[in-house]
């Protein structure tokens, strides 16, 4: 089936790859060629999207409680930190509304002190419970985001991560982690900054010293992106 | 209501193993793929051990799912189906099993769900109308129900490579109407 110099024919072995339909030799042949072909990755997208729209026509069927456990269990075996008690995604939209309204009028003034050196970007991270709230504002002439914690602390022996994920990335990268106290001033690196004000930040929950494996490890409390003031 | 852009949210803030992003999406989400999973396995208790694997998989590779290009329902329905399909094929022996539809009568689906089912399916539906019914069946049973080329040639009491022809024909024709 293969080799042929009809164009057509990885259109049909695309489809046939999606759908799995192919034998095992002919897969793995195929998958190879996926391997530095583009075209054809393009070409199995676009069959995995047709199909999945088949699937339209599945009914849902919901699936018994204890599954979620199991598996939220598996993938977060630690149960001291399990979401227990958690707030709920939609449920703690109000919240965060609120939490972000306050750190608006709290952090207002300071973001719109005059000079040269005032942010021009701000962003409110809150936790959608309310217990953390943190104001973030951008100096693009220095690179710097300077962190405010209004709301929350760190647990005992933790500390605060700061990370950024570029828009249009899944891979956050840290900007460093935050001092215990007060205010904190990261200098950004000069090849990520252009990425700021379009990417989303992030506050994880990590050891002492921040993540030891460059992504976080600890739970994501709050995530925001910047306006401009 | 979830919309699609808040399930690609979720899955986001799940590539940065956010436990509390994962929990909101397995809500929106695990209905329609335990269904996907169910239709292709037609066992209840694979299907929820596929569901599960599904789950873990997305915890692991969610930030994989940006380079797909895929709206989210795309990419979680092709994790889901693809999972389910190796299962299958897993299978020493295929088994008929009951028919779900009978277990599946009091599992009726929140509003939640019918919100994000996928809406790009005007597109294939007018498309696969216009291959014989026949071979419109027969794509979406092996998209769905993991049939193959030989199950189908078996069925339709044909050789596998005119099996294999016709099928081959009907997915060009398809592609046509799709790219029109």
């Amino acid at each position: 089936m293969t080799g042929t110099d009809d164009p057509n024919d990885d259109n049909a072995l695309a489809a046939e790859y999606v759908l799995r339909l192919l034998d095992v030799d002919e897969h793995r042949a195929f998958e190879d060629r996926l391997r530095e072909d583009a075209r054809l990755n393009e070409l199995v997208r676009d069959w995995e999207k047709s199909f999945a729209s088949v699937a339209d026509e599945v009914a849902p069927v919901r699936p018994p409680a204890h599954l979620k456990a199991k598996i939220m269990n598996v993938i977060a075996p630690d149960t001291a930190r399990a979401p227990k008690g958690r707030w709920q995604w939609l449920a703690g939209l109000g919240a965060l509304g609120v939490a972000a309204l306050i750190a608006f009028v709290l952090l207002g003034p300071i973001l719109r002190s005059p000079g040269d050196l005032s942010p021009s970007f701000q962003a409110e991270l809150a936790s959608s419970d309310g217990a953390l709230v943190l104001t973030a504002g951008v100096i693009p002439a220095t690179h710097e985001i300077i962190i405010d914690r209004l709301v929350g602390a760190p647990s005992e022996g933790r500390v605060f991560e700061l990370w950024l994920i570029a828009l249009g990335s899944s891979t956050p990268v840290s900007l460093g982690v935050l001092e215990a106290e007060g205010t904190t001033r990261i200098r950004v690196p000069d090849d990520i900054a252009p990425g700021v004000r379009t990417g989303t930040i992030a506050i994880s929950d990590e050891p002492p010293g921040g993540s030891p494996t460059g992504v976080p490890t600890g739970e994501i409390l709050a995530t925001a992106t910047f306006t401009d003031v | 209501m979830t919309t699609p852009a808040d399930i690609e949210k979720m899955i986001v803030q799940t590539a940065l193993h956010d436990r509390s992003a994962f929990s909101a999406l397995y809500d929106a989400t695990s209905a329609k793929l335990l269904g996907v999973c169910l239709r292709v396995l037609n066992n209840r208790s694979e299907a929820e051990e596929v569901l599960q694997e599904v789950y873990i998989r997305v915890w692991q590779r969610a930030d994989s799912y940006t380079v797909t290009g895929h709206s989210p329902m795309t990419w979680l329905i092709t994790v889901a189906r693809n999972l389910a399909i190796d299962r299958l094929r897993a299978r020493k022996t295929p088994t008929k099993t009951i028919d779900v539809a009978v277990d599946l009568a009091d599992d009726k689906p929140g509003p939640e769900d019918a919100a994000i089912a996928n809406s790009e399916n005007a597109k294939i539906d007018s498309c696969m109308r216009e291959l014989e019914p026949e071979h419109a069946a027969a794509v979406r049973r092996v998209y769905l129900e993991g049939e193959t080329y030989k199950t189908l040639a078996d069925s339709h009491k044909v050789p596998l490579n005119t099996m294999r022809t016709w099928l081959r024909r009907s997915l060009l024709k398809l592609r046509d109407c799709l790219t029109r």
